[in-house]
């Protein structure tokens, strides 16, 4: 009713000054989004249709740069398998892990500060020193999983030098980082109103039905916040490839930034990189752009 | 009350961004900041004479490292009053983003220590001073197999003679009552008789060889030996079999030879068939950690250098090492390689940044860090051939017994190195990373050698062509 | 305010009822988490103990998990090298300018797609959602020639800075979006009736109840930031500016290749993360008894 209202009321003064409130608070942002984001982003886009070569002038190359990439390029295709599964994975992973943790943690239990830091920090540990740690505990003839899988008869598994294996193992690391969610899902958990649990609790409903219908639904717009950052984050990976597997065995863990990444820093092939570049930003346009529309049926904000 | 302490944050924090990055900014622009401005006005000072030439080289390596870089090249500065030589340490992590930032901007340093992989490529783009004079008329020369050619101009000059050769456990030879392996090339083993020796090394849990009848291969407790699978390192295989990456002159791709392709084969069935390696996918670069210094492993193979970056350390900590020459298949060979120092084409000072890296090549510059540490083998040939100098160099306690060393790295090297052929050829980071990539699965025996390289062929060619 | 009164009756009479339920439940709770915790805890576990280990050690089989003598000087002889200070400071000089505008400029932007009614919202804000779908990596050269050479501002903090005080990103303006998107919205019309301003609105009501998710907002740039190598390395050329991120990367480029310092500089590096996140988490827990109360 009042939404209607308002709208009507678009000329008049409180409107107007609602709407410039509005774009003075977005001023920094769009300063920012602006040359920042969108002009290097044309300026991407631009390149992406030159053959340009280290330090010689870049030469104008029509589509030819887009034409390589589907029909020849070796690692293309691969790559965005190899993306596309580690995301799903790596994406149900630790939404089910982080908001399993957040829910326990939000619970009156002992020591609650304590957990809390620990399952933050392997958010906190620089990524380089983490991916040396885990290549440790992997190692196929060395390391500690396979001493364990020895010592209880299991047959080895070849972690990260197995192309079947490689991506659930990166996988894995992943959902093991994912300390931010928890800390989202805890803060978005305290906006969840007590009422509403309490009333439910009067009634009778258990546990698992306030949790479907109560903490589900008000913590939606958190959830789906934290389904597309991990989407994104883990669509752009490119740290477990550099630190660990530079894309293999074979083509098996090479991620569409990471093949971005040896085009353009190691054979210095920016036009062609900017290229492979903007088909991944489309690519993940598209899946995020799938998010969204889908997001609409089931986030319930509180504020409409 | 919210609104005041916000507004105080907003306030507070203003000024400290300004503080906290002003304060870097009005530091003396000398402190490399982009060549651009240091260049203009370098070429203001030419025509001033007696002003110094500035120059900024680039290196990777730890804080030790370029602590010991800046002190020698501070020698340099001293040394004479027209060059003043500046170091911008790196992080080898983001070394060559960094470095392409810069050039695709135009603000490379003058000079630099690259990467191998890289050289022949920034070479054919033009980002490489020629540097065919610098050595015109001077005696002390490098090593003729030290130079990075491009057209048949030499661009770049490695820093230091690295060569492949064997490490192995004495202690683990001692206990099995096997003769070490050789350092003189003249008794080199056979392909044959190096996996004969790898079998009677490699123990499972029970003690039991893979010759001895109940052998449990799944629980191998100590493994013969560790060939180093990194994609350059392979090579030395393929040449070892009659064969190789490239063709003589590098121009053609010929790893689908049969020989090759066996060459490769024999290096994965030493996990797969025999059972005297380790699984090893030639990823990380810390083979002689893994294998040797762990404790795993009786023999393994890698560059020179690892007698001074691991090597010397862990014989502090009890390891009795030796080094050998490689075995061979057909020929007798090993590569060599090291860090290649550049002039980058884009320095307005060709001249004095070939004179400073002309000094700081010469070995009594940087003896003490990097020489007499093993990390570094010299680059004149004086010492490879007076053996006074050959004494100086070897007699150091972090290298092998003196006999041992100077069969190894100097008689081996000098007689079978053959250069890697990054050295000559184009295209090798494409060619090295799509070559692992196409090996991944036969290591874990998935395909065969054969089959890898046959279905891949027409890309590794496209990458050796510089067409992917 | 009625919702109040309702509360804590019904918080009564629910207590009475499922006290010993919920008392069990937790202790289960408790148990899992510590089993959790326990193997989320072995990499980083692994990684500490390496630190204190000698490198044959480190690399021995069978894998131990308590180092033999426990190398405390490992530490002592790291710093030595490792100039901790100097590049904590140098840190902190990015840090603190850009956590603080970063969380506020977010805050701003993320009220306005919540809450604010303007022309082009959609358009806007899909804009700066576009934003995040692309790697930092891309834009890396355009922007390195546009602070260098455009600006001068090579070898200095500003290009680290300066992006912070435009929004802090894209994902935490969304996340601050969401959260002002799950607060009722009664709460601000009821002011708005009272006849605050827009601005009142955000300051008096809105961030006091999202203090939670500002604070995780800040966490977030403070961790990205801290470990934010490849900027900081293109943008940094003078060893006195060098900063954690590529003080440790340096560390571990040392020819020497010694795994067990280079573990030493990690958790060196990492602590103040920590410490940071004790601090940050007492304001959490701060944040869940006020908009407890508001409820």
């Amino acid at each position: 009713m009042q939404k209607k209202e308002c709208m009507k009321k678009r000329g008049t003064p409180v409107m107007r000054q609602e709407e410039r409130t509005a774009y003075l608070c977005l001023i920094p942002a769009f300063v920012g989004l602006i040359f920042l984001t969108y002009v290097p982003l044309f300026a991407v886009l631009v390149l992406s249709l030159f053959k340009w070569k280290g330090i010689s002038a870049p030469v104008f190359n029509g589509i030819n740069n887009y034409i390589r990439l589907f029909a020849v390029d070796p690692y293309f295709k691969d790559s965005i398998k190899v993306t596309v599964i580690f995301s799903i994975i790596a994406v149900i992973g630790s939404m089910i892990y982080s908001l399993v943790i957040a829910m326990l943690l939000n619970r009156k239990i002992p020591a609650r500060g304590m957990f809390r830091v620990l399952f933050y920090l392997p958010y906190i540990l620089p990524a380089a020193a983490v991916y040396i740690g885990w290549s440790w505990l992997y190692e196929t003839n060395f390391g500690l999983f396979n001493y364990i899988l020895k010592a209880i008869g299991i047959k080895n598994i070849m972690f990260l030098n197995d192309s079947v294996a490689v991506i659930p193992s990166l996988a894995l690391i992943a959902v093991w980082l994912s300390g931010n969610l928890i800390v989202i899902f805890l803060a978005g958990l305290q906006n969840v109103p007590r009422v509403y649990h309490e009333a439910a609790q009067i009634d009778g409903a258990n546990s698992w039905q306030r949790f479907c219908n109560i903490t589900i639904p008000c913590m939606s717009p958190i959830i789906f916040y934290n389904l597309l950052m991990s989407l994104i984050t883990n669509m752009q990976v490119v740290t477990p490839a550099l630190a660990l597997t530079n894309g293999g065995p074979g083509n098996s863990s090479m991620f569409m930034t990471y093949l971005m990444y040896k085009y353009a820093f190691k054979s210095n092939q920016m036009g062609y990189a900017c290229a492979i570049s903007f088909v991944f930003f489309i690519i993940i346009a598209i899946f995020t752009g799938i998010l969204f529309k889908t997001s609409k049926s089931w986030i319930f904000y509180e504020g409409e | 009350m919210k609104k005041k302490l916000l507004t105080l944050l907003m306030v507070i924090t203003l000024p400290f961004g300004v503080v906290a990055c002003g304060s870097s900014k009005t530091e003396p622009a000398e402190s490399a900041t982009p060549a651009t401005q240091k260049s203009a006005t370098a070429e203001t000072k030419d025509s001033t004479a007696g002003e110094k030439v500035h120059l900024t080289y680039a290196l990777w390596g730890g804080e030790d490292e370029a602590k010991n870089t800046q002190k020698t090249i501070d020698k340099f500065n001293a040394s004479q009053d027209r060059i003043e030589v500046e170091c911008m340490p790196i992080p080898w992590e983001t070394y060559m983003e960094k470095l392409n930032t810069m050039a695709a901007a135009g603000q490379l340093p003058d000079c630099a220590i690259m990467s191998e992989a890289g050289v022949i490529q920034w070479a054919e783009q033009g980002m490489l001073y020629d540097i065919s004079k610098m050595y015109d008329g001077s005696e002390a020369r490098p090593l003729d197999s030290l130079a990075f050619t491009y057209q048949g101009k030499p661009v770049a000059y490695s820093t230091a003679f690295e060569s492949l050769l064997l490490y192995y456990n004495k202690d683990m030879f001692d206990k099995a009552g096997i003769p070490y392996p050789s350092a003189n090339a003249d008794e080199a083993w056979t392909w044959d008789e190096f996996v004969e020796v790898a079998k009677k090394l490699t123990l499972d849990k029970n003690g039991k060889t893979p010759n001895d009848p109940g052998f449990d291969k799944d629980n191998i407790v100590q493994y013969g030996c560790m060939i180093e699978n990194l994609t350059w390192q392979l090579e030395v295989w393929c040449l070892s079999n009659g064969s190789g990456f490239y063709s003589e002159d590098g121009s053609k791709v010929i790893i689908n030879d049969p020989a090759a392709i066996e060459a490769l084969q024999k290096i994965a069935d030493l996990y797969l068939v025999e059972h005297v390696a380790p699984l090893s996918s030639g990823l990380t670069d810390d083979g002689v950690q893994r294998s040797l210094i762990a404790g795993t492993c009786a023999m393994t193979t890698n560059g020179a250098w690892n007698i001074g970056t691991c090597l010397a350390a862990a014989r502090e900590e009890g390891l009795n090492y030796g080094v050998g020459v490689l075995p061979y298949m057909k020929e007798k060979v090993t590569i060599n390689t090291g860090g290649p120092n550049v002039v980058f084409s884009q320095t307005k000072h060709p001249e004095e940044a070939m004179e400073f890296l002309k000094w700081y090549a010469l070995e009594e510059n940087n003896w003490d860090a990097l020489i007499a540490t093993g990390i570094w083998m010299p680059t004149l040939d004086s010492y490879y051939k007076d053996e006074t100098l050959t004494r100086k160099w070897l007699e150091n306690p972090a290298y092998p017994e003196y006999e041992e060393a100077k069969g190894v790295l100097v008689d081996y090297a000098m007689e079978y190195a053959k250069p890697a052929s990054w050295y000559y050829v184009n295209n090798t980071t494409d060619f090295n990373s799509l070559l692992s990539s196409v090996l991944g699965d036969v290591w874990t025996g998935k395909i065969t050698a054969e089959k890898a390289i046959n279905d891949c062929f027409v890309a590794l060619e496209e990458a050796h062509a510089g067409n992917n | 305010m009625q919702n109040a009164t309702v509360s804590s009756t019904t918080q009564m009479i629910v207590r009475k009822n499922s006290n010993k339920i919920e008392k069990i439940g937790n202790l289960i709770c408790f148990a899992f988490l510590i089993m959790i915790a326990a193997l989320v805890m072995l990499p980083i576990w692994w990684i500490f103990r390496s630190s204190l280990m000698t490198n044959a050690e480190l690399y021995a089989w069978p894998p131990a998990f308590l180092p033999n003598k426990w190398l405390f000087s490992n530490y002592k002889e790291t710093l030595e090298t490792f100039k901790f200070w100097l590049y904590f400071s140098n840190t902190m000089k990015i840090i603190v300018p850009s956590v603080v505008a970063g969380t506020f400029t977010a805050t701003l932007c993320g009220y306005a797609f919540a809450r604010l009614r303007f022309r082009g919202k959609k358009l806007l804000f899909s804009l700066c959602v576009g934003s995040m779908l692309l790697p930092n990596m891309v834009t890396l050269i355009p922007l390195y020639m546009m602070w260098t050479q455009g600006f001068g501002l090579g070898n200095t903090y500003w290009p680290l800075v300066l992006p912070y005080f435009c929004g802090g990103g894209a994902f935490n303006i969304f996340l601050i979006r969401q959260f002002i998107s799950s607060i009722p919205r009664e709460l601000d019309e009821a002011a708005t009736i009272d006849g605050a301003g827009r601005m009142q609105i955000l300051f008096q009501i809105i961030i006091p109840a999202i203090k939670p998710a500002m604070i995780v907002v800040a966490l977030f740039l403070f961790i990205t930031l801290w470990n934010d190598l490849l900027q900081q390395t293109v943008y940094i050329n003078s060893p006195d500016k060098f900063t954690i991120a590529i003080g440790l990367s340096m560390f571990k480029s040392g020819l020497k290749a010694d795994w067990a310092k280079i573990m030493c500089a990690t958790c060196l590096s990492f602590l103040p993360g920590v410490v940071i996140y004790l601090f940050g988490q007492k304001y959490f827990v701060e944040g869940i008894v006020m908009t407890g109360m508001k409820n």
